[in-house]
């Protein structure tokens, strides 16, 4: 008796139970569930229709556009190229290509626990962005010149991410640390940089170290375009990041910074080995948000003549004959962003997981 | 004063307006072993983080070995290797399991390397007899299981000093005697201490000295026996009064 009082029913399970519980439980469940079924079924049988069934897919058929019910994907074949390349010079697009993937594998080796350490990672970083530079930019091992300004597409959209977020963190990390300094003149100095940065729009600061910067900064110090507005990118993003660490370095409990002190561990160690991880862990939901905010950001560098991703898209329906079909180009574009944005979500996710289950 | 541990003159500390501490003086001898309590807010955790500069004191002077508390960071360090502390809420590193919780410092402080560092870890929970647990994370642990990790990860610097901060305050009562037999065994193999509780059981067993701190003051202090036998002075009286009649209920 006393193991029968114990036990919980066996719940029963079968889909029908199921059904009738969660979507049908009394009429007006049923009438929602009838209704809004219907309505997703219908949205999904236009979605394939235009997208898979009534599409035209090859540019030999682009002529079945004009009539074709569906997406005429042929503008992909026709523009795919301007999309993911941009300007970069039709012959050297395999450069590209491969520059694209350097970054992109350094990204994935990034997220792999083995390469989290203060020497790896920077080392790892160095050589992913030298790769790239020498691949994109050349005039090295024969391969011919490429200037920034004729850099674009996906290579771009991705480098400016990375080389942000690269230069970024390490900077937000500096940034967070000075303003919890206990030495006035630092903290005031750290607050100062990022309450100034975080009140301007970052179209303003893009803008100012594309445009301002060479009126009155000296020829030798200005540097290349591209690169200011990185710099400047990695600047506004420093700042909002830098606020997050804060936020997690605060959620920590005094007495860990104690523990270290008291065992003789110096500054470096203590904020190395005990806080940041922890401030780390505890914020990670908002640092992966910014990370995804920063690559969609990545599309705002158009306006001082970048031909990134999106950009190149534009170009694509801009002039010609593909003025029609700029649903097709935007649903290709935004599936690129889609998958790299799904792939930080469910990666950060992952870590997530792994942080509570105490292994990372 | 070369054969002191501790030395306490004159320490005053302020927080703020609050004053936590009034020229305390205080004298600790090698291998001795000290408890010191006192009610609430009467500075007992202030004057133990005053001797590892937890808390910088603002008047008086603090020699730990024959060293001097100052601005100095090297001197400092150097006394922080010396004085092991065992805090109230344990703080372990939730991120590290329990073997680097140990071994860390030991790598970052005495620059060992990670086998010779996990060996005086291994050697170290050992002692504590928690060597078992090395491979989980602290939040796996029973209160008292983490805190005699927290012992353990003091002793592997090596300190010839160990600081507590009322260890067992913070623990289930069934859990506080397993800690308390480990500090036992600490006291009975030599090692100066310095122990801020209200175990009074503990403090009969292996305290040399007790020490009765209120508002800020060294109110008495004396050898166990006499201490808990013929307290002299009023507020000691009224405070082991309360401390004693709440034990036996509880026990």
């Amino acid at each position: 008796m006393a193991e029968s009082a114990l036990t919980a029913p066996a719940p029963d399970n079968s889909l029908a139970q199921w059904l009738k519980r969660r979507l049908f439980a009394n009429w007006w469940d049923g009438l929602i569930t009838v209704f809004f079924g219907a309505f997703v079924l219908w949205v999904l049988f236009k979605v394939v229709g235009w997208g898979f069934v009534d599409a035209v897919w090859s540019l030999e058929n682009k002529d079945q556009c004009r009539e074709a019910a569906g997406a005429c994907w042929s503008v992909i074949e026709a523009r795919g190229r301007l999309i993911l390349f941009g300007l970069y010079p039709y012959e050297q697009h395999w450069r590209s290509t491969l520059a694209c993937g350097a970054i992109v594998a350094t990204m994935i080796l990034s997220c792999l626990p083995w390469f989290w350490s203060l020497r790896r990672l920077p080392l790892l970083w160095v050589s992913g962005f030298g790769v790239f530079v020498i691949l994109m930019y050349g005039g090295v091992f024969g391969l011919p010149l490429v200037t920034t300004e004729q850099w674009g597409g996906l290579a771009l959209t991705v480098f400016i991410f990375a080389a942000v977020v690269v230069i970024g963190m390490p900077l937000s990390v500096a940034l967070a640390l000075a303003r919890r300094s206990p030495l006035p003149v630092i903290s005031k100095l750290a607050g100062g940089i990022i309450d100034i940065v975080r009140s301007l729009p970052l179209l303003t600061i893009l803008f100012a170290a594309a445009v301002v910067v060479p009126f009155v900064v000296p020829d030798w110090a200005q540097g290349d375009k591209l690169g200011r507005v990185v710099l400047a990118f990695a600047v506004f993003f420093a700042c909002y990041q830098a606020e997050i660490i804060r936020a997690g370095m605060q959620s920590i409990p005094p007495g860990q910074e104690e523990a270290a002190a008291a065992l003789g561990m110096k500054y470096f160690y203590r904020v190395f080995d005990v806080l940041l991880p922890q401030a780390f862990r505890n914020t990670l939901p908002s640092t992966i948000n910014q990370f995804v905010i920063t690559f969609k950001e990545t599309s705002i560098v158009t306006i001082i003549g970048f031909f990134e991703v999106m950009a190149s898209g534009n170009a694509a329906v801009g002039t010609g004959n593909w003025t029609a079909q700029y649903v097709e180009v935007y649903v290709f574009v935004g599936a690129i962003y889609f998958l790299f944005v799904f792939g930080l979500s469910r990666y950060g996710d992952y870590l997530e997981k792994k942080v509570r289950l105490g292994v990372a | 004063m070369p054969d002191a541990a501790i030395q306490l003159i004159g320490v005053s500390k302020f927080f703020g307006k609050y004053r936590a501490l009034n020229k305390v003086n205080l004298e600790v001898a090698q291998g001795e072993r000290v408890v010191v309590c006192g009610p609430s807010g009467s500075g007992k955790s202030t004057l133990i983080r005053c001797i590892n500069r937890l808390e910088e004191h603002s008047a008086g002077r603090i020699f730990v070995e024959g060293t001097e508390l100052t601005d100095d960071l090297k001197a400092l360090d150097e006394v922080r290797r010396e004085v092991g502390m065992v805090f109230q809420d344990f703080n372990l590193f939730p991120h590290m399991s329990i073997l680097n919780n140990c071994a860390l410092p030991l790598m970052r402080v005495r620059k060992s390397s990670r086998q010779e560092a996990e060996t005086v870890a291994l050697s170290q929970l050992e002692r504590m007899k928690i060597a078992a647990q090395a491979g989980k994370y602290p939040d796996q642990l029973s209160g008292g299981q983490q805190q005699r990790v927290a012992i353990a990860r003091a002793l592997c610097m090596q300190p010839r000093i160990m600081l507590f901060d009322e260890p067992t305050s913070a623990l289930d009562p069934e859990m506080v005697g397993e800690v308390l037999e480990s500090m036992v065994d600490l006291a009975n193999e030599g090692m100066t201490m310095i122990c801020v509780t209200h175990e009074m059981g503990f403090a009969r067993r292996a305290a040399d000295r007790v020490v009765f701190m209120a508002e800020g003051e060294i109110v008495e202090e004396a050898d166990s026996d006499t201490f808990f036998d013929h307290p002299k002075h009023a507020k000691t009286r009224a405070f082991l009064a309360q401390i004693l009649y709440r034990r036996p209920a509880e026990a």
